[in-house]
């Protein structure tokens, strides 16, 4: 089944376009929508929560317009753009208090349950987490509300090799539990552990969008990884 | 927007908002340009938007189910609750030097502006100016503020000037008036004065709609 469904969406800055990007976000699956840095990941994702107003365009959640049904639509969407940045100095209790009061469908029970999982403290303030425990504060907030898809942004960015494995891990856990999963990310490593699907962007233009299977029959050659194929892929577009 | 007010209340706002308030009480000191008082409150709400700033406020209302235009609603009715908490504040002392106090002889001879209804016209004309080019001014951004703030500086010190200098001239002494003496001129400027604030507060919240809607976060 489709939830999010992208047909060219475009967005024009002085120095960097983003050119017709076309793709699905089918449910119980985790995309890895992999690209160097400036690629375009951040203003996709941006564009598909409203946060940058696409030049052109269509974004649908689960078979509704996101322009037309966006609160509608963010009550069942969880975002999050790597660690959480925002009020570093309230206590967490304070901001999920607040949180709280706008989803109609915030679960207490499910709520206490990722606290638990994710070892947070709840009198501790975001400015006191590490990097790797304010993404998963980031993470609970999205979950605590039932979300059926999580858009993170470079979630995995500035975090140890061990946080990085960790939260992977989550990601799957959270996928057998029925939440599908984009997130981006230039750690191709990342994409090799836990994407189901494959989305590769550079200099605004989708150029490779499979089934990790299919992504290596397609773009790999024999023995070779995945990272080392984007590499070839990146110094290609460069020559 | 009540769950907004309550966001913005609880995460967003500096301590320093509620805290000027109490500048309402400026009303009662004599031989000072108690019209200031609104700008210290404006000062306090200020702060208040550097607080939200350097938190990501706007980064986080984004994440949260809420049309675009109710993240800004909900800015100017915290503003507007703050500026309506010093203006009864401020509005009760004023009445309080308009009877009990209306003939002590250290305002008698204050040579400055009379706590009246004139000035509480005064003070709704400052606190629409600050929606107006302050906050609306911030929404074209939603980041940068140094200059609205400036440009709402130069025009509340104009209207206290104003304010202060307004009754000197030959014939509108009436400004100036205690107790309840030229109450219709009194009560006139008041009206005035809401009137501004209203006309001012809602023009610049449906400009301030259409630039936020316009704005990449």
């Amino acid at each position: 089944m489709v939830l999010c469904e992208i047909k060219n969406l475009r967005k024009t800055y002085p120095s960097f376009t983003l050119s017709g990007l076309s793709f699905q976000l089918n449910a119980g699956r985790i995309v890895g929508f992999i690209g160097r840095n400036g690629a375009g990941k951040t203003t996709t994702i941006k564009s598909m929560l409203g946060l940058v107003h696409p030049d052109g365009g269509e974004i649908d959640y689960f078979g509704l317009p996101f322009s037309r049904n966006e609160k509608q639509i963010k009550q069942r969407i969880g975002y999050s753009t790597g660690a959480v940045n925002y009020y570093p100095k309230r206590k967490i209790k304070d901001i999920v208090s607040v949180t709280r009061m706008f989803f109609d469908t915030w679960n207490e029970e499910a709520y206490q349950e990722y606290l638990s999982l994710f070892a947070l403290d709840e009198n501790k303030m975001p400015s006191e987490l590490s990097e790797g425990m304010r993404v998963k504060f980031n993470l609970l907030l999205a979950l605590s509300h039932k979300s059926e898809i999580l858009i993170l942004d470079e979630p995995t960015s500035g975090l140890d090799p061990f946080s990085r494995d960790e939260l992977l891990d989550i990601f799957a856990e959270l996928k057998k539990r029925g939440v599908s999963i984009l997130f981006s990310t230039h750690i191709t490593s990342d994409i090799e552990k836990c994407a189901d699907d494959i989305l590769y962007i550079r200099d605004g233009k989708l150029v490779a969008s499979y089934p990790q299977e299919d992504f290596r029959k397609n773009c790999c050659e024999a023995g070779e990884s995945i990272e080392e194929a984007i590499l070839q892929m990146e110094r290609g577009a460069n020559i | 927007m009540i769950r907004l007010l309550k966001k913005e209340m609880k995460l967003a706002a500096s301590p320093l908002s509620y805290l000027f308030i109490a500048f309402g009480l400026m009303a009662f000191v004599p031989g000072y340009p108690i019209l200031v008082s609104a700008f210290f409150l404006c000062l306090g709400l200020f702060q208040s938007f550097q607080a939200a700033r350097e938190a990501n406020d706007i980064t986080y209302t984004a994440l949260l189910p809420v049309a675009k235009a109710d993240v800004v609603r909900a800015k100017y009715l915290f503003c507007g609750f703050i500026q309506l908490c010093y203006f009864v504040l401020t509005a009760a002392v004023t009445l309080i030097r308009m009877t009990a106090l209306s003939e002590a002889e250290v305002y008698r001879s204050n040579p400055l502006m009379n706590a009246n209804l004139v000035y509480l016209g005064f003070v709704l004309l400052i606190l629409g100016l600050f929606q107006s080019i302050f906050v609306g001014g911030f929404f074209k951004t939603a980041y940068r503020f140094a200059r609205p703030f400036v440009m709402f500086i130069v025009a509340a010190f104009l209207v206290v000037g104003l304010g202060e200098t307004l009754f000197h001239i030959p014939g509108m002494a009436a400004l100036n008036a205690f107790g309840f003496a030229h109450i219709g001129l009194q009560i006139c400027a008041l009206l005035l004065g809401a009137t501004m604030y209203f006309a001012l507060t809602l023009i610049s919240i449906q400009r301030a709609i259409r630039n936020f809607e316009r704005i990449d976060l």
